[in-house]
């Protein structure tokens, strides 16, 4: 099982602590994204697992073995860095063996996996080349040659799209799923991009300030966030996060209240203080021109064009939150008044003091989908 | 090549270093070729009037001069070998190692580098003169094996070498001296072979400790045999001192003249760029 179980992790540097108790599993085969904004941990855990940092606490295993003191090159990985990497003075060809013959395989062996890895990324006719002569998205291919060559049973990527244009990006997405689909080794991939995140990953380990928010498939991590970080942090733009109070299936916001619906009340009874956090992505922003039921009051201050569609920023009546809303055509003007509404199985609520999720009704539980986790 | 009236006071400014610095050059060449009776009368002569192999034949005949220039180079080229090899261990050590007082260690051997040569010089006489390399060439290199400059210098370039270059050989399980041997020294090689050269120069040059140390002409280096010619003993002789000057100058401009694209490389590169 070429797994990896963090076990109570702790990386510290001095007083400054990195990655603070990390538990979790990554599964054999599986493309997991450790995704969050800098500074996060994200590139700190993935070095543990390369065992290019040691760990201040707790167990790392890989494969059923503990690896705390095992040395970098006994743990079966291969790392696409960030910079890429690659040595200046070697060939991309020598570039690509070097490990091959630092392990001492035999040549053939290595003439023929050099041949099928230059194929398959596309750099045939470069192999004399030297990096310099190279263009970014070239470079980037030759660092995925050199980890892929190896065959390993960990696959490790820090952020390898991040020096690319947007369009190689898409395209080298593809080409790492593609690849990764080969051989399945176990993937963990650096990025701070959601997109990229979302693309790519079969689950996403979302980390804020050296703690797993969130272990997930990207569908539940954008649908169902767990915690009030996970979901500022995916989406775009991000969520509408309003402070809201709750008292006996009434929720107020600012001066307004508006009745919940039965199942949501169910929900929000179990936080006793009823101080609350009520999410709702801009896509899922009713305007109304009408006053309706579940409707709340609110002006529009500014209008945002997308290209494609338009963002409304309303400001809520008797508080001071701004809400954004994402609309296609029948925009409102600044300073016209309009009702907001929100899709009840669209909504989030959060604990305030903990910034946690209350959860979901069942009704809506359904459509979750689970992780199936590959053979 | 245009020059700007602006750069012209500059470029007279450079042009007078330029001849500064040539003029004892030339002057050397110059009256190495000459007999003395010629180079008392015409000293500023450029091309020597009588043109004569007279001073170089007499330096091979009167000195083992052969064996001196010999001795010259093996002081000079063990020195620079064992200075570059251990600053290349040392710099790789303060660069890549993790260790407990590495800074401290680090500092306390920079500090050495202010350490003037008088104040070492006597106790390292006394234990040379101890373990019996009295007047031998061995004694002359023996203390100067190791030097802080080229720690210096070469942990300087090497912090210039990515440090993911490293880490992606380590994940290779490739060792460290196979590190320094593929990645490390192909990429700070301008700056290796500037430290060699500026070790080979200064060692070639040393006067006051092979003075101490040599005694027997056989053992002489160049600038000793040079002391021979412009001391009270024979300071009359100055064409012949001239001669053994252009010889002297001989080893490190041909090793120059080889190096040269190595040198310049250095000094105009602030880093290596991965």
């Amino acid at each position: 099982m070429k797994n990896i179980v963090f076990e109570h992790v702790v990386k510290a540097y001095g007083k400054n602590v990195i990655v603070k108790d990390l538990n979790m599993e990554i599964k054999e085969g599986e493309r997991l994204i450790l995704l969050g904004p800098s500074g996060c941990g994200k590139s700190t855990t993935l070095r543990m697992i390369a065992g290019l940092e040691e760990l201040t606490e707790g167990n790392l295993y890989m494969d059923g073995r503990l690896v705390n003191h095992v040395a970098c090159g006994n743990r079966d990985v291969s790392m696409v860095f960030q910079n890429y990497a690659l040595f200046p003075h070697m060939t991309v060809r020598n570039n690509i063996i070097y490990g091959l013959k630092a392990h001492k395989m035999n040549p053939e062996e290595i003439e023929k996996r050099l041949s099928e890895v230059l194929g398959m990324l596309e750099l045939k006719g470069l192999e004399e080349r030297k990096p310099k002569d190279l263009s970014g998205g070239q470079r980037q291919r030759v660092a995925l040659a050199r980890a892929v060559v190896k065959r390993a049973g960990y696959f490790l990527l820090d952020e390898p799209l991040s020096n690319l244009d947007a369009q190689l990006r898409l395209r080298a997405r593809k080409e790492l799923v593609n690849i990764h689909s080969m051989y399945r080794p176990t993937m963990v991939y650096v990025t701070h991009d959601q997109i990229e995140a979302m693309t790519v990953g079969e689950r996403i380990a979302l980390m804020h300030e050296g703690k797993m928010e969130m272990l997930d498939t990207p569908s539940n991590v954008y649908s169902r966030p767990a915690t009030v970080f996970c979901a500022r942090f995916i989406g775009s733009p991000s969520m509408n996060i309003v402070e809201a109070n709750y008292n006996s299936g009434v929720m107020s916001i600012g001066k307004q209240s508006v009745r919940l619906p039965e199942m949501w009340c169910r929900i929000a009874d179990k936080n006793v203080s009823g101080r609350l956090y009520a999410g709702v992505r801009p896509e899922h922003v009713i305007l109304l021109r009408e006053k309706e039921e579940y409707a709340i009051e609110g002006t529009v201050r500014y209008v945002e064009d997308y290209g494609n569609r338009y963002g409304v920023y309303v400001h809520v009546e008797g508080d001071r939150n701004e809400l954004i809303a994402i609309r296609d055509s029948d925009i409102p003007q600044p300073g016209e008044k309009i009702y907001i509404k929100v899709a009840f199985d669209k909504l989030h609520l959060f604990d305030r003091e903990s910034e946690e999720s209350l959860g979901y009704p069942d009704e809506i539980k359904k459509e979750r989908e689970e992780y199936v986790y590959p053979d | 090549m245009k020059i700007r009236r602006s750069q012209a006071g500059w470029h007279i400014l450079l042009l007078f270093f330029v001849f500064v610095m040539l003029m004892p050059i030339i002057f050397a060449v110059s009256n190495s070729f000459k007999t003395l009776q010629d180079a008392f009368n015409t000293v500023f002569q450029v091309i020597p009037l009588n043109p004569t192999l007279e001073n170089y034949i007499h330096v091979f005949e009167r000195l083992p001069f052969f064996q001196i220039t010999l001795n010259t180079f093996l002081i000079a080229s063990t020195v620079t070998v064992f200075k570059t090899i251990t600053s290349l261990f040392a710099a790789y050590s303060f660069v890549y190692f993790s260790y407990k007082g590495k800074g401290t260690i680090y500092f306390i051997m920079l500090t050495t580098m202010f350490i003037p040569f008088t104040v070492t010089m006597i106790p390292n006489y006394l234990l040379i003169s101890k373990i019996g390399l009295r007047d031998s060439i061995w004694g002359v290199a023996l203390p100067q094996l190791a030097d802080v400059l080229g720690i210096f210098l070469l942990r300087q370039a090497m912090r210039g070498v990515p440090k993911a270059l490293i880490e992606a050989a380590k994940l290779e399980n490739v060792g460290n001296v196979k590190i320094m041997r593929d990645i490390i020294i192909p990429l700070v090689r301008p700056s290796i072979i500037t430290t060699g050269i500026v070790f080979f120069i200064n060692s070639w040059n040393e006067y006051v400790w092979p003075v101490l140390i040599l005694k027997s002409k056989e053992n002489y280096t160049l600038s000793l045999a040079l002391q021979m010619y412009i001391s009270s003993e024979g300071g009359t002789e100055f064409t012949i001192a001239m001669a053994v000057s252009v010889m002297t100058m001989l080893i490190p401009l041909i090793l120059y003249i080889i190096f040269q694209r190595y040198i310049i490389n250095t000094f105009t590169m602030s880093g290596i760029k991965g």
